[in-house]
């Protein structure tokens, strides 16, 4: 493998990559090796247009741009010298001639890579006196981006993520020269499945998401590591927290799951989170058919005694569990102990499925959906029958995936069970059926793990906690199965035993 | 007939003879011996040391070597290989390749075979500038001609060799006179020159190795196959053979094309053969090789138009477009002309020459109407100094190599400009 020199440290690198690409493959770029840029990005096409990343190459006479120079045995490479110094001074006070300096109002501050280069790197005045470009603002680009033009440091990283990644190339550079502006084309908004990735991949405040713009100062958001849980793809993100409150997703990098990528509708998926239709107190059918709202430790007593008294007439075999292919591993573990210690088979999980294209969106709208099956839980259909036929008197519901309209009348079915204790995150009809309702937790609210299409498991960690006693599957049944002095749940669930 | 005059030597001996542009006409003056005799006696590597040692260099502004590009081309022939002949002559200040096609296409298009020989080419593509209309209209017809007689084709000129020639024009803008943007042009794509690496000897027209090559430089090539590498140095200087064509604008009594042999004083050009300034004015300053060469006071015009004597005088011969500025010229206008010309021409790409061509025409303009102050003389030379060498193309070189020209040589009239509020000279051209 060639080894280059890049600011007197020798590394060996890949054949075949650029400098960028080789110091990128490290992970070495912008944390040890200071090479700013703007229109290379790594899994975007080469640009070359920014001229920013130039730096010294022993033996070219030029400065070279990092992005674009293929590495060669030997090279040796110097970032800060002089030399580049003055280079990327004159591209940073070139890029702010026509920059409005509206920091103050603009979303991006605070995460503008063009602040935080001007500061880094910027002389800290400009020689400009003439007055800058006047282009539009506030450009409805389509359903979820708006751009302003004259933010815009035509870095073009928007055009060629359009053409390369979604493949539907909405974006393009209109005119030329100084004068030059991205836009659409007539009739042709900026509509695709992963559009809001642009907002991500605009080092300044030109795109910006309808969703999220305005909402809150970057500043004061925590970014939490976390996964999407919109399918089984398991997209990594950061969760944008503050105020115990999740503001956005974006996409975290994972070569191996979703490159630098997430698709609209996972993006948008954290909204669940803080959805006004979460169910935030748990609650008790009474003697008129009411659902009564109760202290969790009440609900979950009467699902016990429910559950205590279908075991001691029918047997724990009587008892059934269709399980959600949203919990967690840890929590489908505790579902799989829970039935063994009952001696029932009686399991089944529900999963929604849906479109699916070739990038990231997978057809199982699930995140753990996976790991489900890998825990021999099978299809709720069976299960359904046994419900419907009596066999199942008592049935634990984690999850509306069963609403699904691969499971035709599963509400009448589920209506069969004598007792049916439902632990769910959401609202949905099987409020209406369930005997005793307890509130779950999201991902976004628990630790565990949750294993993606691929096989692999990847951890979650609370990132807020509910407003409201919520408590994860896994929790409910430990405590559920303490309740009912089931073998192996005599341990404090937080001391807990593996299964 | 020619409306400009023109010194008659072996590349423009007979544009005055309109039978020239026909393929009868140019077959009785010998036409197409040389590329017979490249085609059917020649092996391409003879062809190309043949240039190498005639020692042509490229007449479209940058100077290199044409049998050294000609050598990057790959050998074998897995892909197709293509020519491309750059007739997009946008250079401000250059109109010598609109005559080179419209007296003389057969000669540019028997080069051209020349060069398919040499570099393998299966065709090649004429990339021409758009308003050129009534050149195309020749080249369209002389391409006919030698389809028909089967000089182009399946079996050019009975060699076994194939080769086609297809005419493209071109919608308007300078940067597609620069090699690659001229390629993405070409591909029906905005023109916008490519990074490099790739090279277009490996990645060219639609992803072939490709060679582009000016419309004088291939009009050059006959005759070097005709008379051999030691008849084309007996012209021009011994780094700089062979003859070019100036073609001579403004303020002088006869613009026109003067093909003389490279070397050749810009003093004597100016004064003897475009016939000096007009009545009653003196030369202030020539630009001596289109709009993006740095332009020389009448004080240096004792110099010999070939790179060598015009890089130590911190310019470059170009291409050869020799434009005369007179005692009644502004020089802060021509600079808000040119910066005016590159702001508006710069294709946008890179930072420094989309935003750097636009600053220099403000602070330009600005000086003009009398509000700029001394550290605007400093700051055009910094941007410029920014802009240059740091590029894709040689564009953001070329926006700012005049505007460090004319505060090389004539910062009086700029600090004229800001003492008094306004422009000192009159009598120079409206902008």
């Amino acid at each position: 493998m060639p080894k280059i020199t890049v600011d007197e440290i020798e590394y060996e690198v890949a054949e075949g990559r650029t400098i960028l690409q080789a110091l990128d493959d490290l992970g070495v770029l912008m944390n040890g090796v200071d090479v700013p840029h703007y229109c290379w990005h790594p899994k975007l096409s080469i640009d070359g247009s920014c001229r920013l990343c130039q730096v010294e190459v022993e033996g070219i006479p030029k400065l070279q741009i990092a992005c674009n120079t293929p590495i060669a045995d030997g090279m040796k490479v110097h970032t800060q010298s002089e030399r580049v110094k003055n280079a990327r001074e004159g591209v940073m006070e070139l890029l702010l001639v026509n920059h409005p300096l509206d920091c103050p109002i603009c979303d991006q501050a605070g995460e503008c890579k063009l602040q935080d280069y001007a500061f880094e790197y910027g002389a800290q005045h400009s020689r400009s006196q003439e007055p800058r470009r006047a282009a539009k603002k506030r450009v409805d680009l389509g359903p979820t981006i708006v751009f302003d033009q004259e933010r815009c440091i035509l870095c073009r990283r928007c055009v060629r993520f359009c053409r390369e990644v979604p493949g539907t190339g909405e974006l393009a550079v209109f005119a030329r020269g100084d004068h030059s502006v991205i836009e659409t084309f007539p009739e042709m908004p900026l509509d695709n499945d992963y559009s809001m990735n642009v907002a991500d991949i605009c080092p300044v405040g030109a795109l910006t998401t309808k969703d999220f713009r305005f909402k809150i100062r970057v500043w004061f958001l925590e970014d939490v590591p976390g996964v999407c849980t919109g399918c089984s793809n398991g997209c990594n993100v950061h969760l944008g927290v503050a105020n115990n409150r999740v503001y956005r997703y974006t996409p975290r990098r994972n070569d191996a799951v979703n490159q630098t990528w997430l698709c609209d509708e996972g993006r948008l998926s954290y909204r669940r989170i803080n959805a006004d239709d979460r169910i935030d107190h748990a609650a008790v059918r009474n003697g008129d058919g009411n659902l009564d709202a109760a202290p969790y430790e009440t609900a979950l007593a009467a699902a016990a005694a429910r559950i205590r008294s279908v075991i001691e007439t029918k047997g724990g075999g009587a008892v059934g569990m269709l399980v959600s292919p949203h919990a967690t591993n840890e929590d489908l573990g505790i579902a799989r102990r829970f039935l063994a210690a009952l001696g029932s088979t009686q399991a089944g999980f529900a999963l929604l499925r849906g479109r699916k294209d070739e990038l990231l969106i997978k057809e199982d709208k699930a995140a753990n959906a996976a790991g489900a099956r890998a825990l021999d839980f099978g299809d709720a259909a069976p299960l359904l029958e046994r419900v419907r036929g009596g066999a199942v008197e008592a049935l634990i519901v984690m999850g509306q995936d069963v609403l699904a309209p691969a499971y035709p009348g599963a509400l009448e079915a589920l209506a069969c069970a004598d007792t049916l204790v439902l632990l769910d995150t959401h609202r949905s009809h099987l409020e209406s059926l369930a005997h005793v309702v307890l509130p779950a937790r999201v991902a976004a609210e628990k630790h565990g793990t949750l294993t993606n299409h691929a096989g692999l498991a990847q951890t979650v960690e609370p990132a807020v906690e509910p407003a409201f006693e919520a408590r994860s599957e896994g929790e409910a049944l430990w405590r559920l199965g303490q309740l009912l002095d089931l073998a192996g749940f005599s341990d404090p669930y937080e001391a807990r035993t593996g299964a | 007939m020619q409306k400009v005059p023109f010194v008659t030597s072996y590349l423009t001996e007979h544009f005055a003879d309109d039978a020239y542009a026909t393929l009868a006409g140019y077959q009785g003056r010998g036409g197409y011996q040389a590329a017979k005799k490249a085609l059917t006696e020649m092996t391409a590597q003879a062809v190309v040391e043949l240039m190498k040692t005639a020692g042509l260099q490229g007449r479209g502004g940058a100077g290199f070597g044409t049998g050294m590009k000609w050598s990057f081309m790959p050998k074998g022939e897995e892909n197709p290989k293509y020519l491309v002949c750059n007739a997009d002559e946008s250079e401000p200040g250059s109109f010598k390749d609109r005559l080179l096609m419209e007296r003389a296409p057969h000669q540019m298009l028997e080069g051209i075979l020349i060069g398919a020989k040499a570099t393998g080419a299966s065709k090649t593509f004429v990339y021409i500038r758009g308003e050129y209309a009534a050149a195309a209209d020749v080249l369209e017809r002389a391409i006919a001609e030698c389809r028909d007689a089967g000089i182009l084709g399946a079996n050019c000129l009975g060699s076994g060799f194939a080769h086609d020639v297809v005419l493209t024009r071109g919608a308007g803008a300078y940067i597609c006179g620069e090699e690659t943007g001229l390629l993405e042009s070409l591909e029906g794509k905005k023109g916008q020159p490519r990074k490099k690496p790739p090279f277009p000897a490996q990645f060219g027209a639609f992803g072939m190795p490709t060679t582009v090559n000016n419309v004088e430089t291939f009009s050059h090539a006959p005759h070097i196959v005709k008379n051999g590498a030691a008849w084309f140095r007996g012209f021009g200087t011994e780094k700089s053979p062979g003859t070019t064509i100036f073609g001579v604008s403004g303020l002088v009594q006869r613009p026109g094309l003067y093909e003389l042999p490279l070397g050749t004083r810009l003093d004597e050009i100016v004064f003897e053969h475009a016939g000096g300034p007009l009545p009653g004015r003196k030369v202030k300053g020539v630009i001596p090789g289109g709009m993006s060469m740095p332009i020389l006071p009448v004080s240096q015009l004792d110099v010999p138009m070939a790179n060598e004597f015009l890089r130590e005088r911190k310019t470059m011969l170009g291409t050869g477009g020799v434009m005369v500025l007179d005692d009644t010229t502004c020089m802060v206008r021509v600079g808000v002309v040119i910066t005016y010309f590159f702001r508006d021409e710069s294709c946008g790409q890179c930072t420094q020459c989309r935003e750097g061509t636009g600053w220099l025409h403000k602070i330009m303009q600005r000086i003009e109407r009398g509000a700029g102050a001394r550290e605007d003389l400093d700051i055009l030379l910094d941007i410029a100094s920014k802009m240059e060498g740091q590029t894709i193309c040689a564009f953001a070189d070329a926006a700012a190599w005049p505007v460090q020209g004319l505060l090389r040589h004539f910062r009086e009239d700029f600090e004229a400009h800001i003492a008094h509020g306004k422009c000192p000279f009159p009598q120079s051209f409206e902008l």
